[in-house]
């Protein structure tokens, strides 16, 4: 695409000017046609200084996810390689839905910079702003049998763990299994889907909706206590094209980990960031309720809970709370 | 105590063993008893399985069970040969909570009568926030739906019984 390319040598030039005849040959379009591509630049965000006689100048970039943003940064071996981009999505997790059924390889990744319908665990939905946030669903085929598949959500919160903290410098924290947590306000969802058959997995989606550069205000009052953002917590604006290669970086790394070496060195790392250990916890479930103190999680991941009578059980599909933060 | 996985793999070595009944007494893992009724196996064992508990052993002692089909093992076939050859289970891929909707507010995959084929979703079951949608794996008529909607399922149970068509 000509603007691409456009951005490119602009980005090449930096920190000289590039002139419109330069441009005009290489692309193989008029001078008119330069400038409205420069326009086009402009109304998505970029800052361009044009100057008569030198040229033009790239001087800041949009905060945004679009490929040319994303590529740009990307580290990552094959997740994300292939990357769907939309402004606006009902739901990146029904598009990589779709595109999972539809045969695509593992690594595809969709993104958008605001989700209309939000999908949360069972069709919650959870709090969604245009441009503030990051949505992103991934398609993964991992060679594991179904009933291990839990684990990924594991997987997945160590791996957004350390990029938030890549990112910002902060270390958040985990709630059991998968909330991630910064002064104890949650600041991403993750929702795990899989498709599978009783033995075989044909997909496993990660969605992960995350709160970026909203200020404590953009959030509603009944919002304000349970959720945040990173720049809420650092006072910073964040590049959400870096943030987002950190977490496909991050992801990547411990996916692989899983895969090759099982679950104990996702434990080890989820337990470094697992805020809940030691803590009263009530774990709530359509048939029962038991509060407990966390004693850590299990070689599979379950979430080991002491009773008052010192009873200990595993909790293994439950909403988990923390009741008392001293104890 | 017995955990879940060794009442199964109990269970399994005296359904296709020729012993009606198997009584185990001892200091650790208390009694179980395990009879045999006909097809039917009954399980009885003081020992109170958590519901919350129900964990999936590192690894489950037997390969998942796919629903039974003409390929089944003989011995499994003589047992069943009372029962509807044609009616066919989907069991569960893993320990969790078994949904019948997508969302409490949203209809129900199927119900009883509703016809499905192989790549049918039927269900959700639900760990660690992990939401797997169950296909049926078969085709055919949903008989009967085997467990209730946010019920706790274990590894290898069946959820629906399915009439081939």
């Amino acid at each position: 695409m000509k603007r691409d390319e456009l951005l490119k040598l602009l980005r090449q030039a930096y920190p000289q000017y590039l002139s419109g005849q330069h441009v005009s040959e290489t692309l193989g379009i008029s001078r008119a046609g330069v400038w409205k591509h420069i326009e086009e630049l402009r109304k998505q965000g970029y800052e361009i200084e044009a100057v008569p006689r030198k040229g033009y100048q790239l001087i800041s970039s949009p905060n945004s996810l679009s490929h040319e943003e994303i590529h740009a940064r990307l580290e990552t071996a094959w997740l994300g390689s292939e990357l769907i981009y939309e402004p606006e999505v009902s739901s990146t997790q029904d598009i990589a839905h779709t595109k999972a059924q539809a045969g695509a390889k593992e690594g595809l990744a969709v993104v958008s910079d605001r989700q209309i319908k939000g999908k949360g665990r069972l069709g919650r939905p959870f709090y969604s702003e245009p441009e503030h946030g990051i949505y992103t669903s991934v398609i993964l085929r991992p060679d594991v049998m179904p009933y291990q598949a839990p684990q990924l959500t594991l997987v997945t919160a160590v791996a957004m763990c350390e990029a938030f903290q890549d990112v910002t410098g902060v270390t958040p924290e985990i709630k059991w299994p998968n909330d991630i947590l910064f002064s104890g306000r949650k600041t991403c969802g993750i929702l795990t889907e899989m498709q599978s058959e009783p033995d075989r997995i044909q997909a496993v989606i990660i969605g992960v909706g995350m709160n970026i550069n909203q200020q404590p205000q953009d959030f509603s009052e009944e919002l304000q206590n349970i959720a945040t953002s990173l720049r809420a917590e650092t006072g910073e604006t964040y590049n959400r094209a870096e943030v987002l290669a950190a977490v496909y970086s991050r992801l990547e790394h411990w996916y692989v980990t899983y895969i090759h070496e099982g679950f104990a060195p996702i434990k080890a790392a989820w337990e470094h960031y697992a805020v809940s250990i030691g803590r009263e916890l009530t774990a709530r479930s359509a048939t029962s309720t038991i509060t407990g103190k966390a004693e850590g999680i299990t070689e599979e991941g379950m979430l080991l809970l002491r009773d008052e009578t010192g009873t200990i059980h595993k909790i293994y599909s439950a909403d988990v709370e923390i009741t008392r933060s001293d104890s | 105590m017995y955990d879940v996985n060794e009442i199964k793999e109990l269970i399994r070595a005296v359904d296709r063993s020729s012993v009606g009944e198997l009584e185990i007494k001892g200091d650790d893992k208390a009694k179980l008893t395990i009879k045999k009724e006909g097809q039917n196996t009954v399980v009885q064992t003081p020992v109170e399985t958590q519901i919350q508990a129900a964990a999936p052993a590192p690894a489950p002692a037997a390969p998942v069970q796919a629903p039974e089909s003409s390929s089944g093992a003989p011995a499994q076939a003589a047992e069943e040969k009372e029962i509807d050859e044609s009616l066919q289970k989907i069991t569960s891929p893993m320990v969790g909570t078994f949904y019948r909707a997508p969302s409490p507010d949203s209809d129900v995959y199927v119900n009883p009568g509703d016809t499905v084929q192989q790549d049918s979703v039927v269900c959700i079951v639900e760990a660690m926030k992990l939401m797997n949608e169950l296909e049926a794996e078969v085709s055919g008529e949903i008989k009967d739906i085997l467990v209730e909607d946010g019920e706790l399922v274990e590894y290898g149970q069946p959820l629906f019984t399915v009439k081939s068509k």
